[in-house]
């Protein structure tokens, strides 16, 4: 959950390698590195064009206000549900979507590291309303162990793109591939024991909105198409379904203490 | 009980790949980062919606966030809004965007407002919603703005017309969509041209003469919908006694359409108490009102109703105008005019002042007077200081920083605020719940807009409002027949707009001036305002009847 927008903005930046220019706790001045300028600043044509004449390129500086009351400080203001935050959100979850990570360890002893496949997933309740749920799913790809919140056990570890040295990995030995099917499983199975009514009420909601446009168009042979048309929008719109999508996953190889304290945990 | 689930097949698809591509993996802040954002703006719930969560400032009435239920959950973003006058469209239109911004469903926003309430709708957005809206200015880029708040005026015109239609908006708004319920007019075919995804339509007087009113409407949320023009108007002017008994129509309307009333809104209204300060003349006032009466009536060419009524608010108003007529004329009997004007400069203090001081002076309370004539406001104001009572004044006119500081003013320092009919829009005073019509306006709908500054949501104590009216006037006529007739003071008027435009009286005012100008005696004079409120009165009853259908 971000509880403090300002700081995840801050993050975000940072992670890019932009430098971030704080001046309160609700301004801040960011410069640009060029791939952000490119994903945030709209304006291809300019690259092309410092690329066709080989020129580095200078990208622009936002200037962010994250404040709730509006400033007249020719900053941009910048709050859940603005259109910068809905396109800095789009660019981390694409970005953000598979991942190999090793736990962080010291010294000079030699460290196995076992592998776990951490699947972040939502679950869409699409019908007459919908809603989601999300789920944090870890599974030891030694074992077979499942675990739940499993982002919850990893907030407080050191994660490296880099393996340590003197770590080694333990390989798999379920495969990736098998292991979603089997979180997929679990999932659906947990998804059946679910409270079913919105079903049956998305079902019917369809029933009642086909007859009316029966009743409707009965007469109008020249609206057949509309019609027709119209029972496609509404079975897309109120058919009761479940899709499960996938933030994100990755493999994450933990040392076997931090194995424990998760399965124990 | 069987559903469909349907398994996220691309993205293993994808994994294998990727996992073998080191560009293309996270690191731990930034994997983390996504999964935050996928906990924030989840939506947990089938019923609730996630907006109210991030507008923790506001506070919504449980109609209004049904409505946004409604609309978003039932009605799939294309709604009309048809609540009555003061139940707050505005709002549920903000939280409606509000929430499709929130799931990163809407980006591209346009919004047609009335030039009037363009700098109020901004406002509200930015404010209440922290919705980073503009208005269209001079220079106005109607590709690379997100949100942009115009009029229909502005965004039709021939300047502006081809670049918005070459934009593809994720919402639409349009404020008093009545306006666009003739099809064959050019605001209902822009609006219909523009390429939209989410459409509300915001109106209080979703039906104002016929049922094709609302056929139009509602074609423009969902072509097609209730069929063709002809068709329609087949089907349901021939048999037009079978509109109300149509369950279907009835039906079909009411998944479009979201309407509440305000007696069904369960919210506690503070009273509204009203008390009518009768105020007698002196002699030599009354003598001086025939004097003013006669004289216009001797120069038949003009009505005396206009100079008439300003002396029942101020000497002043009526000198001013006196003079500037006097002004205007080529021969005039130069005597008799100099005699009046004479009369008029010697009077004392006019009785309605005098007991408006009295009224205020026994109270430690706020007060809002609203005045029709601008001499009068800039007299009552002199008197109020002579008599050490702190007031200020407010106009129409004035700047927007000017009414924002005399707003303030009046909430920090001033008793009592004098403001001219002009004022009426645009302010919320919410502070204040006493208010005294100085003068009456002929114009009902007028009046519920004085009142409605005060006697609003977020009003949490009773309202009282005082009408001043002179005894033995034209005041006493228009108050005990035009006003208490048909009961406007105690009736939250809502459907008078309706059902004036309904009877073809647009212009009320006018109406009462030339019931007045034209009558011989104060009796026919009587008899045919009576009629007029007749009218209405049987027109109200028979429209409640009418209203079921919605």
């Amino acid at each position: 959950m971000i509880t403090n927008l300002h700081d995840f903005l801050h993050q975000y930046f940072t992670i890019h390698d932009c430098d971030v220019i704080t001046e309160s706790n609700t301004e801040m001045t960011i410069r640009l590195t060029r791939e952000l300028d490119q994903v945030l600043m709209n304006r291809p044509f300019y690259w092309h064009y410092m690329d066709k004449i080989g020129r580095v390129g200078e990208p622009m500086s936002l200037y962010l206000d994250t404040s709730t009351k509006k400033k007249d400080n020719k900053k941009e203001w910048i709050h859940f549900g603005s259109p910068r935050l809905q396109q800095i959100f789009h660019h981390i979850k694409q970005n953000a979507r598979f991942t190999i990570l090793y736990e962080e360890t010291s010294g000079d002893i030699k460290t196995p590291l076992h592998p776990w496949l951490v699947t972040n997933i939502m679950v869409h309740y699409r019908g007459k309303q919908k809603k989601e749920s999300i789920h944090s799913i870890g599974l030891q790809l030694i074992n077979g162990m499942m675990k739940a919140n499993m982002m919850k056990h990893l907030d407080a570890f050191t994660m490296d793109l880099r393996m340590s040295d003197y770590s080694f990995t333990i390989s798999p030995i379920i495969k990736p591939e098998s292991g979603f099917k089997r979180i997929f499983h679990y999932l659906e199975n947990s998804l059946l024991d679910e409270d079913m009514q919105w079903v049956e009420e998305s079902k019917k909601a369809l029933r009642e909105e086909i007859q009316l446009l029966d009743y409707f168009f009965h007469q109008q042979e020249e609206n057949k198409e509309i019609l027709e048309k119209e029972k496609e929008r509404l079975t897309e719109r109120l058919e009761p379904r479940i899709e499960i999508e996938i933030i994100n996953a990755g493999l994450f190889y933990l040392t076997e203490k931090s194995s424990q304290a998760i399965i124990k945990d | 009980m069987s559903i469909p689930i349907s398994r996220d097949e691309t993205f293993i698809e994808e994994y294998d790949e990727a996992i073998k591509t080191p560009s293309q993996l996270a690191d731990w802040q930034l994997f983390k980062q996504s999964y935050q954002i996928a906990e924030t703006m989840k939506i947990p719930s089938f019923k609730d919606l996630v907006a109210p969560k991030f507008l923790p400032h506001l506070e919504f009435l449980p109609h209004q966030i049904e409505c946004a239920e409604k609309v978003i959950q039932h009605m799939n973003g294309r709604a009309l809004l048809a609540d009555e006058v003061g139940l707050g469209k505005t709002i549920e239109a903000g939280l409606i965007l509000k929430e499709y911004m929130l799931r990163g469903l809407v980006q591209k926003v346009l919004i047609l407002v009335p030039a009037s309430l363009v700098n109020q709708w901004a406002l509200e957005l930015n404010q209440k919603f922290l919705i980073p809206a503009v208005t269209s200015g001079k220079r106005v880029d109607w590709q690379n703005t997100n949100i942009l708040i115009s009029t229909l005026d502005t965004a039709k015109s021939a300047r502006h017309r081809q670049a918005i239609l070459e934009q593809d908006y994720d919402f639409v708004i349009v404020d008093e969509a009545h306006k666009l319920k003739n099809h064959k007019t050019k605001n209902f075919q822009f609006v219909q041209q523009l390429s939209k995804k989410y459409c509300l339509l915001l109106t209080a007087t979703p039906v104002q003469n016929k049922l094709t009113d609302i056929f139009n409407l509602i074609s423009l949320l969902k072509p097609g919908y209730l069929g063709t023009y002809e068709d329609f108007i087949q089907q349901y002017r021939e048999q037009k006694r079978k509109v109300d008994e149509d369950p279907y129509l009835k039906q079909l309307i009411s998944k479009v359409m979201v309407r509440n009333r305000r007696s069904d809104t369960g919210v506690h209204w503070t009273k509204r108490e009203i008390e009518t300060i009768w105020v007698p003349f002196t002699d030599q006032e009354l003598e001086t009102y025939h004097q003013v009466e006669q004289f216009f009536k001797h120069n038949t060419a003009i009505s005396s109703i206009t100079y008439v009524r300003e002396f029942c608010s101020s000497r002043e108003a009526c000198y001013l105008s006196i003079k500037k007529w006097i002004q205007q004329q080529e021969n005039i009997d130069l005597p008799v005019v100099k005699d009046l004007l004479a009369a008029i400069e010697q009077l004392p203090h006019h009785a309605k002042a005098l007991k408006l001081v009295e009224l205020i002076k026994s109270s430690d309370e706020k007060f809002i007077v609203f005045t029709e004539y601008r001499a009068t406001q800039i007299y009552l104001q002199w008197l109020l200081q002579q008599e050490k009572i702190p007031a200020v004044i407010y106009r129409g006119g004035f700047k927007k920083g000017k009414k924002d500081w005399m707003r303030q003013l009046f909430q920090n320092h001033a008793q009592v605020m004098i403001a001219t009919e002009a004022a009426g829009e645009g302010i919320n005073l919410q502070f204040c719940h006493r208010l005294i019509n100085y003068d009456l306006p002929w114009n009902p709908m007028r009046l519920e807009q004085r009142i409605g500054r005060i006697h609003r949501f977020g009003q949490e104590n009773d309202v009282k409002i005082y009408n001043f009216a002179l005894k033995n006037t034209v005041e006493e006529h228009v108050m005990n027949l035009l006003y208490n007739k048909i009961q406007l003071f105690e009736n939250v008027i809502g459907h008078l707009e309706q059902i004036l435009s309904d009877l073809n009286l647009p212009n009320i005012e006018r109406e009462v001036e030339q019931i007045f100008e034209e009558s011989k005696s104060v009796g026919e004079s009587k008899i045919k305002l009576d009629n007029l409120t007749s009218v209405i009165q049987s027109y109200q009853q028979d429209n409640e009847a009418k209203e079921h259908l919605l």
